[in-house]
């Protein structure tokens, strides 16, 4: 329970309420449990002594226990509830603020997936153990002491009764629960198995219907849903079961505490009719709390996995970190002149230790207003070039200076307003047209926004839309196309009127001409800026004023498209896969 | 619904605004529902199962009904001057025997509950899979999957809770409320009338909460899918958010959304929590009124003392289970709203039948020809207009023109996922609107710009292209796919299993793969998506070595979004706005200086080598 108790941190300026809480719920199984000695007086000295007066005193004595018990078990509740509603309200709210704090190296380490898991699932358990611990832990075990207590008092003689009832649900409970659990782990697992074969089924439903294998499919899914038959079975058997089972408990109990009770009241005993009635009536309130305590148990338990897991995200150290003693760079002087001196770059592994370098000693100055490209295949270096220099990641070895300053030590608010990076995945946020442009400079004029998006030649499709700048913008985007989003994301980059500015294969769904038009007329809009171009395709960098060609990380050439041509054999290579002759180069065709 | 302020697909696919399976919800329809629920866990096959499960339980429940009356009678006989220990002993082992039976026949009654609940899930399941099989693109086109997928999910689950939480535990409360009035009106009606007096408040009470919380969980949970959208997109977004500096955007946000949580959450956990102390005071005020009422009818010597404490059990018996109906119901119509919807699916017509006298295919060489094709996916939104064009057996027809002139939309229709408005579509001089869908499909290949491929092993993946494949044939065709070397170069070789998506292969590999799965079909025609965007050179290059192999000597059909992949076709249509603006072989249209001709040259932004106008660069001759 370490993890989940670290929680009680958040709870220390709540500590009054949770001690009424529980005092409430001490109050509520007392109640409760008063009215089953009431019950014996109302039997023995009520009707069977024939006092009709002590029948309607201890009846209504008896409604007001019940008011008390209900009234404060609400209490409780309500605590319950506040309590649970407010730790997941404080783990999403810090727990995503810590997330704010990190760099991409520790997004590289929590995944998207499992952060997510972590802030919905994970906090969820969390909430719902918090919730029981309040409600219900301590219910139970007041219960009990509180029934022992009374039974002492009154039936000496049947104590041991209620031991043995209460030893037997608490068995029996911790036989059945857990397997519960487990069958309904199961249960979601074998779902997860169907649901996974529906959803690849239905995403490849293309090539299912274009190789003519429904049948196929089907017998596939078939055997899927049959193999979740047999946990279902088990889990929803076990909870059927719950209910037959404490009934039975209870009404047996009953019948053997009276038989138990009765041969003593007629062998002579001391004890009386409403002191027996009153026994079984302890006896059926402390099942149900039992029970439900069974229930609970695991609930907590598996609220302390979850705590943990959670914690292991809020004690992660972020990556990449403000220079403690930064100096504010002057933005408005900042001339963009990068120089890469030596930089050598690894990615570090989840134990620590660097993977092969990404990027070896890269040496490559780019002067102020310099348009460049950055051309090699896939897992050649050029994203992970271009990151170091807003330090997404920072190099393992050299340096790379912006106006001559380390970007190390440059503040990073200033380091990443001076450089903007359109990525190659456009994403966009939902929100409005407005909001999605003037993400990265949200003070900024209508005026700079729109020629923004001219430049990134989507003025015009946004003039379109019926509500132009107001337009709806989905999750991510999503109510717009590839090359649409990717027009927005530069447009929105450029807002921000970088002076150093990134296009990481940013226009990789633009067609040639679009992309043509974008890049002729980013230089008008950023006055210039230094603008480092990453690219697949040579149609990206073949204006360019300078082409970097990167192989496995290293720099091989660099020099204009013309130049290129000429003495590169690699670059040859590309543009003849590009705009050679293709795909059926070499197939005979007659003409 | 997210406003489709954009046009998401290029081609005016219909989107999920246009139409999607969720209509305006019924609610006149809810017993409906439910009946059609039922037949698939108690239908025809199910009906001695579940006649034998009520039986079990309505003798368990005659047991369970025993007991009070019989320790009842053991109080009396402890009450009475008279009574014996025998008599104590006969009626306190016939209460424990009673209880006994309860239980064993519970258990046998559960078991078949259990499993008819999972045969119904699995019916259903099952029933709606093999439904969809059959459905035609039109409906997979016009809404996200994942709206469809979590949808289905949801909705299944509800189900499933209904069948195996609600149906038994509805049946034994019902039998069990129904036996107890029963037994308690035998013994005396004005005990019975005064165990009833909480039963109305109870019920009351039980549906308020329901109707408080029902609503608070649904808008628990559409926050809590606020907060996790929001979530998901910043810290999936994460890149653009750090690199736009707006990390205390995010937090802002966040926080405004976890108050929402926090506020809606409180509201309906608080509610249904409600229930635990309501009930908890109400069946002690039952037991309270019962004892009084019944202390009275001693003290006047109308009944026994036996059967008021048998009545204060009897008022228990009935309580649990009146409360349990009304929190079953909310499972109840949870499951009627998921059921509707899954009904919406499992009700949904194929758009595209095969005509009752359509014939199969007989391939005949491969001539296709398209005569005046008209086709919209959208009634009134054309999208081929006026397409007529002919492939000779054997030929490779190029297609390209800008993104959204509809270029995609001819491999829909040539394989007759969708149906075209007017014109005809001949191969080998057979109208393929008259020719059965699965003979047609196994002659024409497909290879599809997004190369998917099953979690499963290679091999699996290629033997999937055909009935009866071997593993030999496949071999072959990953060698001619260029895909062998590098299939043989993994784990476990042609046995490695593709992680989702093929995710642990390149893109490259994959689309590898995919060709030599086409080829393992072996189809007569061929339509290519065109597959070799965003990968290197060098794996571009074994790719179209692989196309080349499986094109040979077929008629083929491939869409180009680089011209130079489609430049040797021995004819090219070049589409624009859904009409074929322009057709020939690549020289020819160069020379026509028209559409194509500025389709190309713009590639090369000026800088084509050798002479533009012939349109044959000198630098490519290999």
């Amino acid at each position: 329970m370490r993890a989940f108790s670290r929680l009680f941190v958040l709870y220390r300026p709540y500590r009054g309420r949770l001690i009424l809480s529980q005092i409430l719920l001490l109050v509520s199984a007392s109640a409760t449990l008063g009215v089953a000695t009431l019950t014996q007086r109302l039997i023995n000295e009520g009707i069977q002594a024939g006092s009709e007066r002590v029948i309607i005193n201890t009846s209504i004595s008896m409604i007001v226990l019940a008011l008390i018990a209900g009234l404060s078990l609400t209490g409780t509740a309500y605590y319950a509830v506040f309590f649970a509603q407010g730790t997941a309200w404080a783990i999403r709210t810090r727990l995503y603020d810590k997330i704010q704090t990190f760099s991409f190296a520790n997004f590289d380490q929590f995944r998207t997936g499992n952060l997510l898991v972590r802030l919905n699932t994970d906090v969820q358990y969390v909430m719902v153990a918090v919730m029981y611990s309040v409600m219900l832990l301590l219910y139970a075990p007041f219960m009990l002491i509180v029934a022992f207590i009374l039974a002492f008092i009154n039936t000496p003689g049947l104590v041991w009764l209620l031991f043995a009832v209460a030893g037997l649900v608490v068995l029996l409970m911790a036989l059945i629960v857990p397997r519960i659990f487990k069958a309904y782990g199961e249960r979601q697992q074998r779902l997860d198995e169907v649901n996974n074969t529906m959803q690849e089924n239905l995403s490849g439903i293309r090539v299912v219907k274009a190789f003519v294998r429904e049948s196929l499919e089907k017998t596939k899914f078939e055997r899927r849903a049959d193999a979740m038959r047999q946990p279902a079975f088990t889990a929803a058997f076990l909870v059927m079961l719950l209910n037959p089972l404490l009934q039975a408990i209870g009404q047996i109990a009953r019948a053997v505490s009276i038989w138990v009770g009765g041969e003593s009241i007629l062998t002579g005993g001391s004890l009386e009719i409403g002191s027996l009635i009153a026994f079984t009536q302890y006896m059926a309130m402390v099942i149900t709390p039992l029970a439900l305590m069974a229930i609970v148990v695991p609930l907590i338990l598996r609220g302390e996995t979850s705590a943990k897991r959670l914690f292991e995200v809020y004690d992660a150290e972020p990556i990449v970190q403000d220079p403690p003693d930064g100096q504010a760079a002057e933005q408005e002087q900042a001339k963009g002149r990068l120089v890469f001196e030596n930089v050598t770059f690894a990615f570090r592994r989840q134990d620590g230790k660097l993977d092969p370098p990404a990027i070896k000693n890269i040496n490559l100055t780019v002067e102020p207003g310099e348009r460049i490209g950055f051309l090699g295949a896939t897992g050649a270096g050029k994203t992970a070039l271009v990151n170091l220099v807003p330090r997404f990641y920072d190099v393992t070895e050299g340096r790379i200076t912006i106006d001559g300053v380390d970007v190390r030590e440059i503040p990073l608010e200033d380091l990443r307003k001076t450089v903007g990076i359109a990525l190659q995945e456009a994403v966009l946020f939902q929100g409005d047209m407005r909001f999605n442009l003037k993400f990265t400079n949200p003070g900024v004029d209508d005026d700079v926004m729109q020629e923004a998006a001219r430049s990134a030649d989507a003025y015009g499709f946004i003039e379109n839309l019926p509500e132009k700048w107001e337009a709806p913008v989905a999750r991510r985007g999503y109510n717009f196309s590839g090359g649409q989003r990717q027009r927005l994301s530069i447009a929105r980059t450029l807002t921000a009127q970088p002076k150093i500015l990134i296009l990481d294969d940013s226009t990789s769904a633009l067609d040639v001409a679009t992309e043509s038009r974008v890049q002729s007329s980013i230089p008008e809009f950023t006055n210039n800026a230094t603008t480092l171009y990453v690219a697949q395709r040579i149609s990206a960098v073949i204006d360019l004023d300078k082409i970097v060609l990167l192989q496995h990380g290293e720099m091989v050439d660099l020099g204009t498209h013309e130049e290129l041509l000429e003495r590169s054999p690699l670059y040859q290579e590309i543009y003849e896969s590009q705009l050679g002759a293709g795909i059926t180069s070499g197939l005979e065709v007659g003409s | 619904m997210t406003n489709r302020a954009g046009n998401s697909k290029e081609n005016g696919k219909p989107q999920a605004a246009d139409k999607v399976i969720s209509g305006p919800e019924k609610r006149d329809d809810t017993w409906g529902i439910v009946r059609r629920l039922l037949g698939y866990m108690i239908g025809q096959e199910n009906r001695s199962r579940f006649t034998i499960a009520m039986l079990l339980r309505a003798v368990s429940l005659v047991g369970l009904v025993a007991i009070p009356y019989l320790t009842g009678e053991a109080i009396n006989v402890l009450s009475d001057p008279s009574g014996t220990t025998a008599a104590l002993r006969y009626y306190s082992i016939l209460a424990v025997i009673s209880g006994l039976l309860f239980l064993v026949l519970s258990i046998l009654s559960d078991r078949q509950f259990a499993d008819l609940a999972t045969k119904g899930l699995y019916n259903l399941q099952t029933y709606l899979f093999t439904h969809m099989q059959t459905l035609s693109l039109s409906f997979f086109d016009r809404q996200p999957l994942g709206q469809l997928m979590s949808r289905v999910t949801n909705d299944a689950e509800a189900v499933a809770q209904f069948y195996e939480n609600a149906v038994a535990q509805i049946i034994r409360a019902v039998v069990q409320v129904g036996m107890v009035l029963v037994v308690m009106l035998l013994i005396s009606v004005p005990l019975t009338v005064t165990s009833l007096i909480i039963a109305p408040v109870m019920l009351i009470l039980t549906f308020a909460v329901e109707r408080v919380s029902t609503p608070a969980f649904a808008k628990m949970q559409e926050e809590m899918g606020n907060i996790s959208g929001f979530q998901e997109e910043t810290i999936a977004g994460h890149k653009v958010v750090i690199s736009s500096r707006r990390q205390e955007w995010a937090s802002e946000s966040n926080k405004s959304f976890a108050n929402n949580v926090f506020e809606v959450g409180s509201k309906a956990y608080f509610t249904s929590l409600l229930q635990f102390p309501a009930t908890n005071s109400l069946i002690i005020i039952q037991t309270v009124s019962v004892l009084f009422v019944g202390g009275f009818m001693v003290l006047d010597g109308q009944t026994t003392l036996g059967t008021v404490t048998a009545f204060t059990a009897y008022a228990a018996l009935l309580a649990s289970p009146l409360s349990d109906i009304a929190n079953l119901l909310s499972t109840t119509l949870a499951a009627v709203a998921g059921g509707r919807r899954v009904f919406q699916i499992i009700d949904e017509q194929p758009t595209i039948v095969d005509a009752p006298s359509a014939q199969d295919f007989k391939f005949q060489g491969g001539q296709v020809t398209f005569e005046d094709v008209d086709f919209s996916y959208v009634p009134g939104r054309k999208i081929l207009k006026h397409n007529t064009f002919e492939a000779q057996p054997g030929q490779m027809i190029g297609i390209c023109g800008p993104t959204g002139a509809g270029k995609s939309t001819i491999i829909n229709i040539l394989t007759r996922y969708y149906d075209i408005d007017s014109g005809t579509i001949l191969i080998d001089g057979q109208d393929i609107s008259k020719l059965t869908q699965v003979s047609l499909r196994k002659q024409i290949g497909v290879v599809l710009q997004e190369a998917f491929l099953f979690t499963d092993t290679v091999m699996n993946n290629l033997l999937y292209a055909r009935e009866g494949a071997t593993e030999e044939e496949c071999i072959e065709a990953a060698r001619q796919a260029n895909a062998h070397d590098f299939i043989t170069h993994l784990p476990q070789g042609y046995d490695t299993l593709m992680t989702e998506r093929g995710a642990n292969l390149s893109q490259g590999q994959r689309q590898m793969i995919t060709i030599a799965r086409a080829m393992v079909a072996n189809p007569k025609i061929l339509v290519l998506d065109e597959a070799t965007s965003n990968v290197d050179t060098r794996t571009e290059k074994l790719i179209q070595e692989g196309l080349q192999r499986l094109m040979t000597n077929k008629t083929s059909f491939v869409i180009a979004h680089r011209l130079s992949t489609i430049r040797p076709a021995h004819k090219i249509l070049v589409i624009n706005g859904g009409e074929v603006v322009e057709q020939g072989p690549h020289d020819d249209l160069m020379s026509q200086k028209g559409f194509y001709y500025t389709l190309y040259m713009s590639q090369f932004k000026g800088k084509a080598p050798g002479g533009a106008e012939a349109g044959k660069s000198e630098f490519v001759s290999t």
